[in-house]
């Protein structure tokens, strides 16, 4: 189990890692679609890596209220405790 | 170029503008043709839903085996848009030349193809029938046409996810795998709007990446008119292989970036004016 600050630091190094983003720009509040451009193909493999840090298979149903960057880092930690 | 009252503008690859009151000299049997054409567009829809609902249905029950029952269902749409292709032909409404067509059918291969007229997938699947396809969601719906996707086991576009892990598996279970990177057929005049999905999957899964260049000219069945606008002459399907492209070149990036790389460079040679005519 790890906490939600662990958590944060993960998703925010696999964002950076895996689009070349500026770190600065990785926010909470940071919109995938709009602020980082993330799209659905991205998408895919945002959730197929995550899925191999986290050693859960995680599915796009999961995700689909995700918008945000705050919103992943909630649905992973929900995840976690199932 | 020759301009007439028109409807409907139509500036293809050919540079003809149709009209009511064509000021083109329509050759090659018009009207035999556009018969024709009518006649093989009705016979298509019919063998594909009797493909689709008695024959694959019949191969199903009797094959057990699910790659075999597989092969069998792809072997006989293959067949039969093998036999529409050369029928259209044989009764002079196409022509057509496919050029590099034994390079197609490799294990894990992934052909990318352009999309300029309604039937490119049958010169595709007709001439490499062992592979699998991916299509339009709708056509998993449609009535005349679900039967036989759903039997040849062919892959939805949608969603995304689904589409993306299941033509990894394909291309990594050894099939070939044809993709139509735009996602629909190219508009006459605009420039060729790929979608990203060929490059990610050819990164995630591919052993090899093969590119095949369209061209119709004069040019028909396209996205932006009726069937029965068909041209002032016979037109003629010109296919060529490209070389495969090599992979390797971007696999030292992550994913996201590596595919961006590769679907621009994708971009890049099927814009480059698609040279069929060397």
């Amino acid at each position: 189990m790890k906490s939600r600050q662990e958590i944060h630091d993960i998703v925010r190094r696999t964002l950076v890692e895996l689009f070349e983003l500026e770190a600065p720009a990785v926010v909470p509040e940071a919109s995938f679609n709009d602020d980082l451009e993330i799209d659905s193909i991205d998408a895919v493999d945002l959730i197929d890596h995550l899925s191999r840090i986290f050693e859960r298979r995680v599915s796009p149903r999961d995700f689909r209220s995700v918008r945000t960057v705050n919103d992943l880092i909630d649905c992973i930690d929900r995840l976690q405790t199932q | 170029m020759m301009r007439g009252r028109t409807d409907r503008l139509h500036a293809g690859a050919s540079g003809f503008i149709y009209s009511e009151l064509s000021a083109v000299k329509r050759t090659d049997y018009y009207w035999l043709r556009l018969v024709g054409t009518g006649l093989w567009f009705l016979v298509f829809g019919l063998v594909t839903f009797v493909l689709g609902f008695l024959v694959l249905p019949v191969i199903r029950l009797l094959t057990w085996d699910r790659s075999r029952r597989r092969r069998r269902s792809r072997a006989v749409l293959g067949a039969g848009m093998r036999a529409f292709i050369h029928g259209a032909r044989g009764t002079g409404c196409i022509d057509f030349e496919f050029i590099g067509r034994e390079k197609l059918g490799r294990p894990g291969q992934l052909v990318v193809a352009n999309h300029p007229t309604l039937i490119d997938v049958c010169f595709l699947l007709g001439f490499a029938p062992t592979a699998s396809c991916i299509v339009k969601a709708s056509h998993f719906r449609n009535l005349i046409t679900r039967g036989a996707v759903i039997g040849a086991g062919y892959i939805p576009n949608a969603p995304t996810e689904e589409m993306i892990h299941a033509a990894e598996a394909a291309l990594q279970q050894g099939e070939t795998l044809l993709m139509f990177p735009e996602g629909t057929r190219t508009v006459p005049g605009k420039p060729l709007a790929m979608q990203r999905g060929a490059a990610n999957v050819a990164l995630r899964a591919a052993r090899v990446l093969t590119p095949v260049y369209i061209s119709c000219e004069p040019s028909t069945l396209s996205k932006n008119l009726p069937w029965y606008r068909i041209p002032p002459s016979r037109p003629k399907w010109t296919l060529r292989v490209g070389d495969d492209i090599d992979l390797e070149a971007y696999r030292d990036a992550p994913l996201p970036i590596a595919s961006r790389r590769l679907h621009s460079d994708l971009a890049g040679l099927f814009a480059g004016g698609t040279p069929v005519r060397d």
